[in-house]
């Protein structure tokens, strides 16, 4: 299935994604609620013919955290699906089950985004070390390294009274 | 190791042992000698290289990005220019196009070469590994010269790349193309003929079609699965857009079949290098790049040797990125690393691990220390009567043995 053909579809079934194509081979879609993003997926793995998860780009969305899944079919169009979810709520379904390439990728969400991902399957976390302290989140925005206590490995924001 | 109550056995292997010279963890569960579950850990290099490219302005990144790999430096910096200048509106000159694809396909044959230095090493072939890494110099030598390093070369920037080759320069790449195609026809018709290699290598670490599909493999690994998945071919950037790469596509589906796309795409990099070479055009190497990026998103790829790497930018029109991700092809083939080493013996797995020539840190050898007082070039013929020396100290004299002539 090509770019405009992928469009057509994406667009008719689920216009609030917008899918649009910047460029030759790619097709970006909005950002939506995981619900009808789980949707979105299975249309395409199922229908589409994307078979194949490249890999998933997490992004800082201020009060959101954004998950942009890669997936790509054999006429090597490069779609990107996403969806978003509240950072203090981070919560999404594994796709592991339709994209076994994509379990890596999950498991970064959940230690550099703090995205539960239920139904990951059992296996060692990626990429923190085991030390890594609880609830620090390497790729939200607001943890900054400077405050990082590489010795202690733990994190040491400032107070707010030291800020004073 | 530990035994568990089924009698089946939990070997760990890693992070730190033979194999390979990277932090991996294997815990590979055998019945008897076969792999019957394969658990891997990685993650020991986490070096936060995403993080450090956000509170740093696109330069700076493009030093970092360098860095991500010492092996393929110059596919992901060729990745991350290509993604900020599609992004810029940048028109890279043709000149630059080429001398990007002379680099790359020089990275291109001392990665192979490394990798089928290591491969024969994983499997006892050490005279192999000898003679690769041996002809692996020349190409190193010419990078060098070209870049100033071994490894992280830094010819691209944004816009084009940092330094011209010069005809001197040209003359020898086409010089040291010669020699190295000799030996690697060599090499072809050894991975052709060597009964012991073709028994050692075939059908161990299997990974068919659909499973390439389901594992997103990429690269030799797929390419041995007779999938054509060549970013230089399907989607072609740069000088591949002038000059088209033949396909090279094994049906194995197996660490024999990996071992053949790679040495056939030495001898496809050689004959893309003379072309490249014949065909550069005249001009300017580069067009000056903005600071700042406009408000943007871009998802770019490349062939590195291993496979396909894929960046993405996202600007918010600063002078920093928002956010850079990086998927390096040694990511995409781990993926299916499990099913590959499952089913088979305990003796294979170092082999095929090996075998989708899973990403180490380089040492970068300093050729030229200026400063400090040091001011030394050490050269493959002085490594070679040093060690002539050491041997003859201890009595032995090397010099007198007979090398095979090839």
């Amino acid at each position: 299935m090509n770019v405009e053909e992928t469009i057509l579809a994406l667009n008719t079934h689920f216009p609030a994604l917008a899918a649009v194509s910047p460029r030759p081979l790619r097709v970006f879609t909005s950002f939506t609620e995981p619900k009808q993003f789980e949707e979105a997926l299975r249309f395409a793995n199922g229908t589409l013919g994307y078979h194949k998860g490249k890999h998933i780009v997490g992004t800082d969305e201020g009060e959101e955290i954004g998950m942009s899944y890669i997936l790509s079919n054999d006429e090597n169009v490069l779609l990107v699906l996403r969806e978003r979810v509240p950072k203090n709520a981070a919560h999404v379904r594994s796709m592991g089950e339709l994209y076994p390439s994509l379990v890596l990728h999950e498991r970064e969400m959940v230690d550099l985004f703090g995205v539960q991902v239920s139904g990951l399957p059992e296996g060692p976390r990626y990429p923190l070390p085991d030390c890594w302290p609880e609830g620090e989140y390497p790729l939200r925005k607001e943890w900054n390294p400077a405050f990082f206590n590489k010795q202690t490995t733990t994190y040491e924001p400032p107070k707010e009274d030291d800020a004073k | 190791m530990s035994e568990r109550n089924d009698h089946k056995v939990v070997v760990p292997i890693g992070p730190q042992h033979p194999s390979l010279k990277e932090p991996g963890s294997f815990k590979i569960t055998l019945d008897g000698e076969k792999v019957e579950r394969a658990v891997i850990e990685i993650g020991y290099n986490h070096r936060g290289i995403e993080k450090a490219c956000e509170s740093r302005n696109y330069m700076q990144a493009l030093y970092i990005i360098e860095r991500v790999c010492g092996i393929c430096s110059h596919a992901h910096t060729s990745c991350f220019c290509q993604a900020f200048e599609e992004l810029a509106g940048l028109e890279v000159p043709r000149r630059a196009h080429y001398i990007r694809g002379i680099v790359g396909e020089l990275e291109r044959l001392h990665s192979h070469l490394l990798w089928l230095g290591v491969a024969a090493h994983e499997i006892g072939f050490d005279t192999l590994f000898m003679y690769t890494w041996r002809d692996r110099e020349l190409v190193l030598d010419l990078l060098a010269r070209i870049g100033g390093n071994r490894v992280n070369y830094g010819v691209n920037t944004y816009g084009g790349v940092r330094r011209d080759l010069e005809s001197e320069l040209m003359a020898d790449i086409l010089r040291v193309c010669d020699q190295l195609e000799e030996k690697l026809k060599y090499y072809a018709a050894l991975a052709l003929t060597e009964t012991t290699l073709i028994a050692r290598l075939k059908g161990i670490g299997v990974l068919t079609p659909d499973d390439v599909r389901k594992f997103s493999a990429v690269g030799p690994v797929a390419r041995a699965a007779g999938i054509m998945a060549d970013t230089r071919i399907v989607e072609p950037y740069g000088v591949y857009q002038e000059i088209a790469v033949t396909p090279i596509v094994d049906d194995h589906c197996d660490v024999y079949g990996r071992t053949l796309v790679r040495v056939k795409e030495m001898l496809e990099a050689i004959r893309l290098i003379r072309l490249f070479v014949r065909e550069i055009p005249d001009g300017p190497i580069s067009v000056r790049a903005p600071r700042k990026l406009p408000v943007g998103e871009v998802l770019s790829r490349v062939e590195a040797p291993r496979g396909e790497n894929v960046h993405y930018i996202r600007s918010t029109g600063a002078d920093m990125p928002d956010r850079v991700r990086v998927r390096a092809p040694t990511e995409a083939n781990w993926h299916g690393m499990s099913h590959m080493l499952e089913g088979f013996q305990l003796a294979d797995v170092p082999i095929i691990i090996a075998a989708i020539d899973p990403c180490y840190s380089c040492t970068d050898r300093a050729i030229h220390l200026v400063g400090g007082g040091i001011n030394q070039l050490t050269d493959w013929e002085s490594i070679r009567l040093h060690s002539i020396e050491q041997y003859k100290s201890r009595g032995i004299d090397p010099s007198t043995i007979k090398m095979r002539e090839f």
